[in-house]
């Protein structure tokens, strides 16, 4: 008995195999774009040949994340919010504050026993997000993935002034070429990113375990910002960015077995990969 | 001695007007690029070119903008919100209310008599109030600023953006684009999301009629139309909308403020 999880994010396309012991039986990652049409498609394919499996061994499947609509072969969809609880809970039984940081916002949940209670969200403004991290990057030519390193180094923190994405974009090359050091005004970019975060995730109430997750925990320099924005320990799973996508499966597994044991039909999709389409007009 | 000079250097351009007896004689806008001490330079060596003066026949020269302190040569500073109220009471002496939509931020003032200020308000620190979200559009769409306006004016049903972040709408319009959708409706659209914001920033000081508006946005003639349609109230454009802060500081360096 096998499940999945489809998790569309706007930078990410993720899929988790799990059999009915929560075993990891494989993991995809593939960048989202308008261009990657059949990407619902060539994931799971990926998913399925890693596992040895075919479509039609998986006994039910959930998509969640923005582009959930967009995955033809899901039997059910799950706001992403309640499916990064229940990827979270899983791999920290104590959690009870989570925050994901992605491409395009930032939420922060918090969780009681595996459930979310509360959460709030910033997806209005690119400043509070990952593409924060994204947009500045480039402007300095850096890679997002080396972010982290750089900050390493850093002997200061440079306070970046502008809140807007755009005008930091500015800023930062500013900055640059008044001789100031790439190092040191990364680091402030993390500690801007995180302090506005923190701000977000203090509306809430921050209760311990702490859990980061989203590609933006990927980053060493913003785990470390973000620890001091909010003065608290925090933990990151090994992989971040799957914990949507493994509380979808983990959802879609629960959804089957409870249908079974209460002897409910459970309809599903038909298992064959379509064509499916991303941004399309009627999603809107 | 008669001839005075206003410069106004700001985040994208810098301005510089040479007014006589409160008339405008000479003006001059450039990019500003990243020395504001040269650009300060370059204003004033050309506005003295164009009306055959020299460096001596300059009274007094007021500096004004975001980089108003590089213009080394000026007596004095003064606040771009001061001189928005003195350069549109000039050109409007009946106006009691200016927009003034610039690259960095969008600006309302409100006006007493005399260009005077009564109360002001200004857009966050955040592009998608600014004159800056119609330029990164611009660049997605990859038509001049100068093409904006008359672009969108040709729009039959502007999109509407879900977003009101600059960062966010770049990629929406992508997404459009990608999809068919004409530039004429994206152009509209980003007016639409912009005019929306001004809206609501005129409101907070509470509009009094009759109302201008100023700075690069105003040559955006779909943008004013737009602005006019959501404030249900008639604009009066300036003939040189960019210019009226840099004249509201040379009219400051004619009769400065006591």
């Amino acid at each position: 008995m096998y499940f999945a999880g489809v998790d569309i994010g706007s930078t990410m396309t993720k899929v988790v195999l799990i059999d009915k012991a929560d075993n990891l039986l494989s993991t995809v990652k593939g960048p989202t774009g308008p261009e990657h049409r059949q990407l619902a498609n060539a994931v799971m394919q990926q998913a399925l040949e890693q596992a040895g499996l075919q479509i039609d061994d998986i006994s039910y499947i959930v998509a969640t994340g923005y582009g959930r609509l967009n995955v033809p072969f899901a039997d059910r969809q799950i706001t992403e919010l309640s499916c990064h609880a229940r990827g979270v809970f899983s791999l920290f039984p104590n959690v009870r504050t989570a925050i994901d940081i992605g491409g395009q916002d930032a939420k922060c949940m918090r969780i009681d026993n595996g459930r979310l209670t509360t959460f709030v969200m910033n997806d209005k403004c690119a400043a509070g997000t990952g593409r924060f991290l994204e947009v500045t990057a480039a402007a300095l030519g850096i890679r997002l993935e080396d972010m982290g390193d750089i900050s390493s180094k850093a002997t200061k923190k440079i306070q970046i002034s502008n809140l807007c994405t755009i005008f930091a974009q500015q800023e930062v090359v500013a900055l640059l070429s008044r001789g100031e050091n790439l190092e040191n005004i990364v680091a402030g970019l993390h500690d801007a990113l995180a302090s506005r975060v923190a701000a977000l995730a203090r509306r809430l109430g921050i209760e311990p375990d702490l859990v980061l997750t989203g590609g933006v925990a990927n980053n060493t320099g913003m785990v470390k910002a973000m620890k001091e924005s909010l003065g608290c320990e925090i933990f990151v799973p090994e992989e971040p960015l799957l914990t949507g996508a493994l509380g979808a499966a983990i959802l879609a597994k629960e959804t089957y077995l409870k249908a079974v044991a209460e002897g409910d039909a459970l309809p599903t999709k038909s298992r064959r990969l379509e064509k499916a389409t991303f941004f399309s007009q009627e999603q809107r | 001695m008669s001839w005075f000079i206003g410069i106004d250097i700001g985040s994208a351009y810098s301005k510089g007007v040479i007014i006589k007896d409160f008339e405008l004689v000479a003006s001059h806008i450039i990019i500003s690029g990243a020395n504001y001490r040269t650009s300060a330079e370059v204003i004033r060596a050309e506005l003295i070119r164009q009306v055959n003066l020299s460096q001596d026949d300059i009274a007094n020269t007021v500096a004004t903008g975001a980089g108003a302190d590089n213009v080394y040569f000026a007596s004095h500073k003064a606040s771009d919100i001061v001189c928005t109220a003195r350069g549109i009471n000039n050109a409007f002496p009946q106006a009691r209310t200016v927009i003034d939509v610039a690259s960095q931020s969008t600006r309302v003032i409100r006006l007493s008599g005399e260009g005077k200020v009564a109360n002001f308000t200004v857009s966050e620190k955040c592009a998608g109030g600014s004159g800056r979200f119609i330029e990164v559009i611009a660049n997605v769409l990859r038509i001049d600023l100068s093409d904006f306006g008359p672009l969108a004016a040709r729009s039959r049903s502007p999109i509407t953006f879900s977003t009101g972040c600059a960062v966010f709408g770049e990629s929406e319009a992508i997404t459009r684009v990608s999809e068919g959708v004409s530039k004429e409706d994206i152009a509209a659209g980003v007016n639409k999301a912009l005019a929306s914001k001004i809206s609501s920033l005129v409101k907070k000081v509470k509009l009094e009629e009759p109302c201008a508006i100023c700075g690069g946005g105003a040559l955006n003639t779909s943008l004013v139309k737009t602005v006019q349609d959501e404030l249900n109230a008639h604009l009066l454009v300036p003939p040189h909308p960019q210019i009226i802060a840099a004249l509201g500081a040379a009219i400051i360096a004619a009769a400065p403020v006591t």
